[in-house]
């Protein structure tokens, strides 16, 4: 369907669980550089401190002083992208999936479709949009790099093309032999989204399964999920069309079959109409 | 036809109708004035909900009769149910009308309802269903127009001629209904296919589209049953079984089809054994098939059953409300979300569904009084002209009067009943700040270059013996009690900030009559913003409203906090001379930022300072990080109380550095709580 992704062209964030220290510097550089408002104790909102209207990216604390950082994935089949119904959000060549909020009417279909449960709803005010991260898109379209990985004082998240990624994260992966989580009958440590759901623009490498609590469901599998709702998509066409031919082909099998039994009948109605009137003659 | 008003069912019907639209309004002026948030129980996991489960996903498969009949009527031949192709259309029209104005409250941005149109995107599954559902819209328009045409107020040659085209035009409009209507039944199922993850294995299948589709045309059947069934109860028309007994049989087969597909095709992928496994969603599939579709599809393949009319009732409201079921469960109930998060819809949110449905009850009631609906041309008795208005025009006062008042009174009560968050807007919950604690801790006498190592243990066994700490009073601050605090020495501040003169430096203001007062006293809520000033005690002490003038001077324009004397002018206890923090600002009387915003604004500023001023020995200083410290492996709840540990658990917790010393759960004794304890002057 899409053109295989060119990894040496499209950018995305490393993010590297082992180095991160929790300082959340990333998430401030984030506030600042998108004026986002201070967390608020919301309704929706588990913690103060879950991705939010006002919070694109988080840390998660897991058990044992593992710190993960929460963005968007950035996916490269985006599941919120094809579920759009205006194409407010759309992913670019480079690697950002990128929010128009002039089109967006507010159905929410992006929020049920993400996989990880990423696009936040800012429910607080009266003319909501959606909020998610959007990986800097203007300033790494103008060269730069995003605000959270050139904030971070421990280069635990970093940021380049998406091959540089991959190969930074294989070299690590020499570089400390055991160190990194390895699936259980795998012989390379895992890089986080580097297939899965057809893989994304913001990888992971962690000491700990991160699909435990990252993603809706620990196995999201590497299937790209447009291609789900594709498969029914695709059958409009001929359903129009069939169904259209069908009801007209049974439209007029049964009006011609009435209108030749009213004929039979009338014929019929004819004959004993004679048959009576021969005895007369 | 004379009726006593307000005896007859159809009158009480009414007036409960018209109650329920005031309820309606006032929730309307509610969700559009403050929003979806203040309005709804819907939340970042649950962001669809009643309104998109009822409005819309049971709302258009309610509505599925008007293409069933129409197709029977003008496809198939089947002219003898000519008479229920009026309900049926005007009751679809009213549905899908209804399932609009659902959508304009679900919608975060309504007046973009349009943008489908300007902004295609054929990705999209639901944009599929938008277009569908506009253009259904149009083509239930032109097919309900002859009713309207027929009115006398039309006899007039133009609306003769539309009449003319419009039925000439029937059968193409016809199709085209038919084909728009198997779009987007089916597809509203296939909206779920994206999201194999969030739908329950039970529900979720590859064919959704065929089992939205199949339920829908079952639900049609038997919807129109079910309207033909109290139209007659409330208009008091005769019922013809013979034909619904017609429906019936039909609905028994396409009912039947339904079930195989959905277990043929959850036993195909292996998933069939999983409705046995005892969960509480296994027994909800359970009861929802049987109820929705196995129990009336075997019911109504008797002749017996499908010819009477209770059992014609039975049979098309269990379907109703099974396969209503079905939506709501794949859109709320078997739709996973995360442990904890819940999603229960608010009462002003099923206002909103309620009070759509009843308004559109009341437009067919109007239109069944004024236009001819029920349709007894051909194969009942004669009926020449719109049937009479119902009541005189002499007695229509009084019932106006009486829903006039009943509307009044319903919205009266409603706004009674409205919560905080509707009348006021959406407000955060109060996060109440805890005091900080004082702990025993043990601290490293050589400070590393920046940050003093804390063991927070009574027995620092594992450490090495050129490290052996002392022991220390610790601060830990954690308003909230989630255990992760910022520990805190007095000593250690009081060194750096030179001596016991330093206190002022951060202590600041006391409550009245106090010497030393907790900061959570005044910064009461951890995120917000709180008042300090209780001025009904004020108003108390000061002899009622003649002692305005002592803190309002006589001479203000305006008596408000802005004019008002500040506190630490009469309380002159109050205020520590020399502060840091500026309390005597007469816009910050009596108003406190929330302890988080206090707390950083009290440590932030000098940690900043420090850093910037003598980078070699206070480098990093400015870092979240070298206060906000993680523990590892601790379990934090040995805390609070202090329960001494068998000998073999002891172990020390660092709290220095990026890689934190383990394996160290800690062990901290409370001394007790910071109110009356701390430092102050």
């Amino acid at each position: 369907m899409k053109p295989p992704v060119d990894n040496t062209r499209t950018y995305a964030i490393l993010t590297d669980t082992t180095l991160c220290t929790g300082c959340e510097t990333c998430v401030q550089a984030c506030k600042q550089t998108y004026h986002l408002d201070r967390d608020r104790a919301w309704r929706w909102k588990r913690r103060i401190d879950d991705l939010s209207s006002t919070r694109f990216t988080t840390i998660i604390r897991r058990p044992g002083g593992h710190f993960v950082r929460h963005q968007c994935r950035h996916c490269l089949e985006p599941a919120c992208a094809s579920a759009c119904i205006v194409g407010a959000l759309q992913k670019t060549d480079i690697g950002p999936v990128i929010y128009d909020e002039k089109r967006c009417m507010g159905c929410r279909y992006c929020m049920i479709a993400c996989p990880y449960g990423i696009p936040r709803y800012s429910w607080e005010k009266q003319v909501p949009l959606v909020r998610k991260c959007v990986l800097c898109y203007d300033r790494i379209r103008n060269g730069g790099q995003p605000a959270c990985t050139q904030a971070c004082p421990y280069h635990a998240t970093i940021f380049g093309t998406r091959a540089e990624m991959l190969a930074e994260a294989r070299r690590r992966f020499g570089q400390n032999p055991g160190k990194y989580f390895t699936r259980p009958g795998k012989t390379e440590p895992e890089i986080f989204g580097e297939h899965e759901v057809a893989g994304t623009s913001v990888l992971y490498i962690s000491d700990i399964d991160l699909n435990q609590f990252l993603p809706w469901r620990p196995n999201l599998g590497d299937q790209p999920l447009p291609a789900l709702t594709w498969a029914a998509l695709s059958k409009v066409p001929p359903v129009v069309f069939g169904v259209a031919a069908l009801m007209s082909g049974v439209y007029w099998i049964i009006g011609r079959r009435m209108h030749l039994q009213a004929e039979a009948a009338e014929t019929a109605e004819q004959n004993q109409a004679d048959s009576l009137e021969e005895p007369h003659a | 036809m004379h009726r006593v008003i307000g005896k007859t069912t159809l009158e009480r019907v009414k007036t409960l109708l018209w109650a329920i639209t005031g309820v309606w309004t006032v929730v309307t002026v509610a969700r559009f004035a403050h929003g979806i948030g203040a309005t709804s129980g819907l939340t970042d996991v649950a962001p669809w909900g009643f309104w998109i489960a009822f409005d819309v996903m049971a709302g258009v498969a309610l509505a599925a009769g008007g293409f069933v009949i129409a197709a029977a009527v003008y496809i198939f031949g089947l002219t003898k149910y000519h008479g229920m192709a009026r309900p049926a259309i005007l009751t679809a029209l009213l549905g899908y009308i209804a399932v609009a104005v659902g959508l304009l409250y679900d919608l975060g941005i309504p007046w973009h309802i349009w943008h489908p149109m300007i902004f295609p995107q054929h990705h999209s599954v639901l944009f599929e269903v938008a277009m569908c559902v506009m253009l259904y819209l149009t083509v239930l328009s032109l097919e309900f127009t002859p009713v309207v045409l027929e009115h006398p107020l039309f006899h007039r040659p133009l609306f003769e001629k539309l009449l003319h085209l419009i039925k000439k035009a029937t059968i193409p409009i016809v199709i085209t209904g038919i084909v728009l209507s198997t779009l987007h039944q089916s597809s509203l199922g296939s909206l779920f296919l994206i999201q194999p993850f969030r739908v329950h294995p039970l529900w979720y299948s590859p064919l959704l589209y065929a089992l939205f589709f199949v339920s829908a045309v079952a639900l049609g059947l038997m919807m129109v049953t079910l309207e033909a069934l109290v139209s007659a109860w409330l208009f008091g028309h005769r019922v013809r079984t013979d034909l619904l007994a017609g429906l019936g049989r039909v609905a028994s087969f396409v009912l039947s089809f339904y079930v195989l597909l959905r277990v043929g095709d959850l036993w195909h992928r292996g998933i069939l054994p999983g409705a046995m496994d005892g969960s509480w969603q296994a027994g909800l599939f359970l009861l929802e098939l049987a109820f929705s579709a196995v129990i009336p599809a075997v019911l109504l393949a008797f002749r017996r059953v499908r010819n009477s009319i209770p059992g014609l009732a039975t049979c098309s409201l269990m379907v109703v409300f099974g396969i209503i079921a079905y939506r709501f469960d794949i859109c709320i109930i078997a739709f996973t979300r995360p442990e904890g998060m819940t999603y229960w819809p608010t009462w002003t949110e099923l206002a909103v569904s309620v009070g759509i449905v009843s308004g559109a009850l009341l437009v067919f009631i109007f239109f069944n009084e004024n236009l001819r609906i029920v349709d007894h041309g051909e194969h009942g008795e004669e009926v020449t002209a719109p049937s009479p208005p119902p009541v005189e025009q002499a007695r229509l006062g009084p019932v106006l009067r009486r829903h006039s008042l009943v509307f009044i009174v319903a919205a009266a009560l409603a706004i009674g009943f409205l919560p905080e968050d509707a009348i006021f807007g959406p407000q955060p919950r109060r996060t109440p700040a805890q005091p900080a604690r004082n702990v025993e801790a043990m601290a490293t006498p050589a400070p590393p270059p920046v940050m003093r190592t804390f063991l927070v243990s009574s027995l620092a066994g594992n450490v090495p013996a050129a490290e052996r700490p002392k022991p220390v009073q610790l601060k830990v601050i954690d308003g909230n009690r989630d255990w992760r605090f910022v520990p805190f020495t007095h000593e250690d501040h009081i060194a750096a900030l030179s001596g016991r003169e330093s206190c002022r430096l951060c202590h600041h203001q006391n409550l009245a009559f106090d010497q030393n007062s907790a900061c959570y006293r005044c910064h009461r809520d951890m995120y917000e913003t709180t008042d300090t000033f209780d001025h009904v005690l004020h108003v108390d002490k000061l002899a009622g409203s003649d002692g305005c003038t002592v803190c309002h001077p006589a001479d203000v324009a305006r008596r408000s906090r802005d004019t008002a004397l500040a506190c630490w002018q009469c309380h002159g206890d109050m205020v520590v001379a020399g502060s840091i923090v500026p309390t005597v600002e007469r816009k910050l009387v009596g108003i406190a930022p929330g302890y988080v915003d206090a707390m950083h604004g009290l440590c932030v500023r000098c940690h900043r300072d420090l850093a910037e001023r003598q980078p070699e020995k206070y480098a990093h200083f400015d870092r979240c990080d070298v206060c906000h410290r993680e523990f590892q492996d601790t379990d934090h709840r040995r805390m609070a109380p202090y329960v001494p540990m068998p000998p073999g658990h002891v172990k020390a917790a660092s709290m220095s550095g990026l890689a934190p010393v383990s394996p160290p759960p800690p062990l901290l004794r409370e001394t007790g709580e910071e109110a009356g304890k701390g430092g102050a002057p």
